[in-house]
C-alpha cells in the first residue's frame, strides 16, 4: 500500500511537528508525555522512532524495559545452575599457570624418567596452584593439547586431501566422547573400589587429557618422518606416559598426610591405576592412526 | 479516490511544516477516508472528512502509524519529534560506527611490534570484527569457497572458548565484546593471507611458511593487547597459544 513505501520518508517529517497538547476527543494515559521532550533519550528515538511510533510509548517503555529485566534474570539464573555444577574456583586453580610451569610440566610428560619427587605440595591441606608445584595437574594443557590435536588432524587429512570443515567437527566431537567415556570410567572404578581419594573430577578429567599432547607428538612425527617416525614416536609417548600416569596417580591419590589406607584398598587402586595407564596407548593409537597412514 | 490520494501524497515532499491544529486535523481525515469505519475514533473526526479537498492532505499525515488505528496517531506523544529534521545526529554516529578509530585500531593491529596502551579496548567495537570477516568471506568465496558460515560459527565458538579461558586464566575479568572485538581486529592479516591464496596455492613450503607467519603475526598482536588490558604477567605466551591455535583454524579453512 502506498502509505507503507512512504512511511520512511513521511516519518522524519513528521518528527518536524512540535508536541502537541492533549487532544481533548481522546483521554489517556498517552497525554502526560505529551509535552515531555526528554521523555525519550533522543538518539535512542531518532534511531528507533519507528518501533516507538509503531507500539504506542507507554506500553513500548514498559514492555522494553521489562523484557530488559526478564533477559538480566534469564542470565542471572543460567549463571547460578552453571555454579551449582562447575565450581568456578575450583576450576580457576587448574587454571593458574605460567609460562615456566607449562614448558617444564611438557618436558616431564615427554621424559619422565629422570624425575625424582612426584609428591603434591600442600600448603595447610590446600593444595598449592600448578604455577607453584610442578606436579599439580593442570587444565591448560589437556585443553591446549585437544585443540591443537584437532587441527593437527585437519592438516593432516588436508594433506591427505580429504579434508572439510564439517571433518574437523567430527574430529573433536569424537575425541571429546572417548575423553568423556575415559573420565566416566576412571569415575565409575573410583567409585566401585570406594576409593577415598582426594581426586576429584577434574583432576581425571586433567590426567587424560595429558595424552593428548603424546597423540600430537605422534602425528607430528607421523607427518614428518612416514609411518615408521610415527611408530617409533607412538611407542615412545605411549611408555613415558604410562610411567607418567602410574608415578603421579599413585602420589595424588595418597592426600596431604600421605596415607593411603588398607592395603587391599591400595591394590585395587594400583589396579585401577595400571588399567588406566594401559588404555592409554590404545587410545592413542585408535585417534591417530588414520591421520598418519 | 482515496488511494490516489495517498499515492499523491507519497510524492509530497514539500511543505511539511504545518500548523500543528491544522495536521492533526487533516491525519484525522486522512484516516477517516482509509478507515471509514473506525467506530473506535470519536465521531467528531468524521464529520468534516467530506468537505476537506484531497490536495490539502499532506506527507505529515501518514507519519508513524502504518500499523496502528489512526485514533492513536493524535495522541500520540510527539515529544520525540522535538528535533527537528536538520538536527538528527548522522546516521553513523546514531549507530556507533566511528571510521576514525576503527582506522587507528587497524593500525594498531597491523604492527606487532609497538607495545599497545591497555584502553584501546575500552571501548568494544564489533563493526571493524564483522568488516573483517565479511571480507575474509569474500576472498575465500573469490578461492572458490563458499564458507561464509563456517567463518561465523568458528569465529563466535572460538572467542567465547577464548573468552572463558582468559576469565579463568586472569583475576580481572573480560567481558565477550572486548575478546570478540580483539579477536576480530587482529583477523586482519589473515584476510590478507585469503587474499593471498586466490593467486597462488599455499600447499608448498612457501605457502607453509607464510601461513605461519601470518598466525604468528595475528597471535601475536592479539596476546598482546590481551596482555595490557588484562594485565597477566609471564603469560604472554600462554595467551598467544590459543590466539594462534584460534587463527589457525581460519588458515586451514583458507589454505584447504
Amino acid at each position: 500500500m502506498a502509505y507503507h513505501s512512504g512511511y520512511g520518508a513521511h516519518g522524519s517529517k513528521h518528527r518536524t511537528r512540535a508536541a502537541p497538547d492533549s487532544p481533548p476527543l481522546f483521554d489517556d494515559t498517552s497525554g502526560g508525555y505529551s509535552s515531555q521532550p526528554g521523555g525519550y533519550p533522543a538518539p535512542g528515538a531518532d534511531v528507533a522512532f519507528s518501533v516507538n511510533h509503531l507500539l504506542g510509548d507507554p506500553v513500548a517503555n514498559m514492555a522494553m524495559a521489562y523484557g530488559s529485566s526478564i533477559a538480566s534474570q534469564g542470565k542471572d539464573i543460567v549463571h547460578k545452575e552453571l555454579h551449582r555444577f562447575v565450581s568456578v574456583n575450583k576450576l580457576k586453580y587448574f587454571f593458574a599457570v605460567d609460562t615456566a610451569y607449562v614448558a617444564k610440566k611438557l618436558g616431564l610428560l615427554v621424559f619422565p624418567y629422570t624425575h625424582q619427587d612426584w609428591k603434591m605440595q600442600y600448603s595447610h591441606d590446600v593444595p598449592l596452584p600448578p604455577r607453584n608445584d610442578l606436579n599439580a595437574p593442570d587444565l591448560y594443557i589437556p585443553t591446549m593439547a585437544f585443540i591443537t590435536y584437532v587441527l593437527l588432524a585437519g592438516t593432516a587429512l588436508g594433506i591427505q586431501k580429504r579434508f572439510s570443515p564439517e571433518v574437523l567437527g567430527l574430529c573433536a566431537s569424537t575425541a571429546l566422547v572417548w575423553m568423556v567415556m575415559e573420565v566416566l570410567a576412571l569415575l565409575l572404578g573410583l567409585y566401585l573400589a570406594t576409593v577415598r581419594s582426594e581426586l576429584s573430577t577434574f583432576h581425571l578429567l586433567a590426567y587424560s587429557g595429558y595424552k593428548y599432547v603424546g597423540m600430537i607428538l605422534s602425528v607430528i612425527t607421523g607427518l614428518l618422518f612416514g609411518s615408521d617416525g610415527y611408530y617409533v614416536a607412538l611407542a615412545w609417548t605411549s611408555s613415558a606416559l604410562m610411567y607418567f600416569i602410574v608415578r603421579s596417580l599413585r602420589t595424588a591419590a595418597l592426600g596431604p598426610d600421605s596415607m593411603g589406607g588398607p592395603a587391599p584398598r591400595q591394590r585395587l587402586q594400583l589396579y585401577l591405576t595400571l588399567g588406566a595407564a594401559a588404555f592409554q596407548p590404545l587410545i592413542i593409537y585408535w585417534l591417530t592412526f588414520h591421520l598418519v597412514r | 479516490m482515496s488511494n490516489l490520494g495517498e499515492y499523491e501524497m507519497d510524492f509530497y515532499q514539500s511543505n511539511y511544516i504545518i500548523d500543528q491544529q491544522e495536521q492533526s486535523y487533516h491525519d484525522s481525515n486522512a484516516y477517516g477516508n482509509l478507515y471509514g469505519s473506525r467506530q473506535t475514533q470519536a465521531t467528531e473526526q468524521h464529520q468534516p472528512s467530506s468537505s476537506v479537498p484531497p490536495e490539502m492532505f499532506l506527507p505529515a499525515s501518514y507519519a508513524g502509524q502504518p500499523f496502528q488505528p489512526a485514533s492513536n496517531l493524535d495522541y500520540y506523544p510527539h515529544s520525540s519529534s522535538d528535533d527537528g529534521f536538520d538536527e538528527e545526529p548522522p546516521l553513523l554516529e546514531e549507530l556507533g560506527i566511528n571510521f576514525d578509530h576503527i582506522w587507528q585500531k587497524t593500525l594498531t593491529v597491523l604492527n606487532p611490534m609497538k607495545p599497545a596502551d591497555g584502553s584501546i579496548m575500552n571501548e568494544t567495537d564489533l563493526t571493524g570484527p564483522i568488516l573483517f570477516c565479511v571480507a575474509l568471506g569474500a576472498t575465500l568465496l573469490m578461492a572458490g569457497k563458499a564458507q561464509f558460515g563456517y567463518v561465523y560459527g568458528m569465529s563466535a565458538i572460538g572467542c567465547l572458548l577464548l573468552h572463558t579461558l582468559l576469565n579463568l586464566m586472569s583475576s580481572a575479568g573480560v567481558s565477550y565484546g572486548c575478546v570478540a572485538s580483539v579477536l576480530g581486529y587482529c583477523l586482519l592479516p589473515m584476510v590478507i593471507l585469503s587474499s593471498c591464496a586466490i593467486f597462488f596455492s599455499l600447499q608448498g613450503t612457501l605457502g607453509t611458511a607464510s601461513v605461519l607467519l601470518i598466525i604468528t603475526w595475528c597471535s601475536l598482536s592479539a596476546s598482546k593487547i590481551f596482555i595490557s588490558a588484562l594485565s597477566m604477567e609471564g603469560q604472554q605466551l600462554l595467551v598467544a597459544y590459543p590466539c594462534a591455535l584460534f587463527y589457525g583454524l581460519f588458515a586451514l579453512l583458507t589454505i584447504f
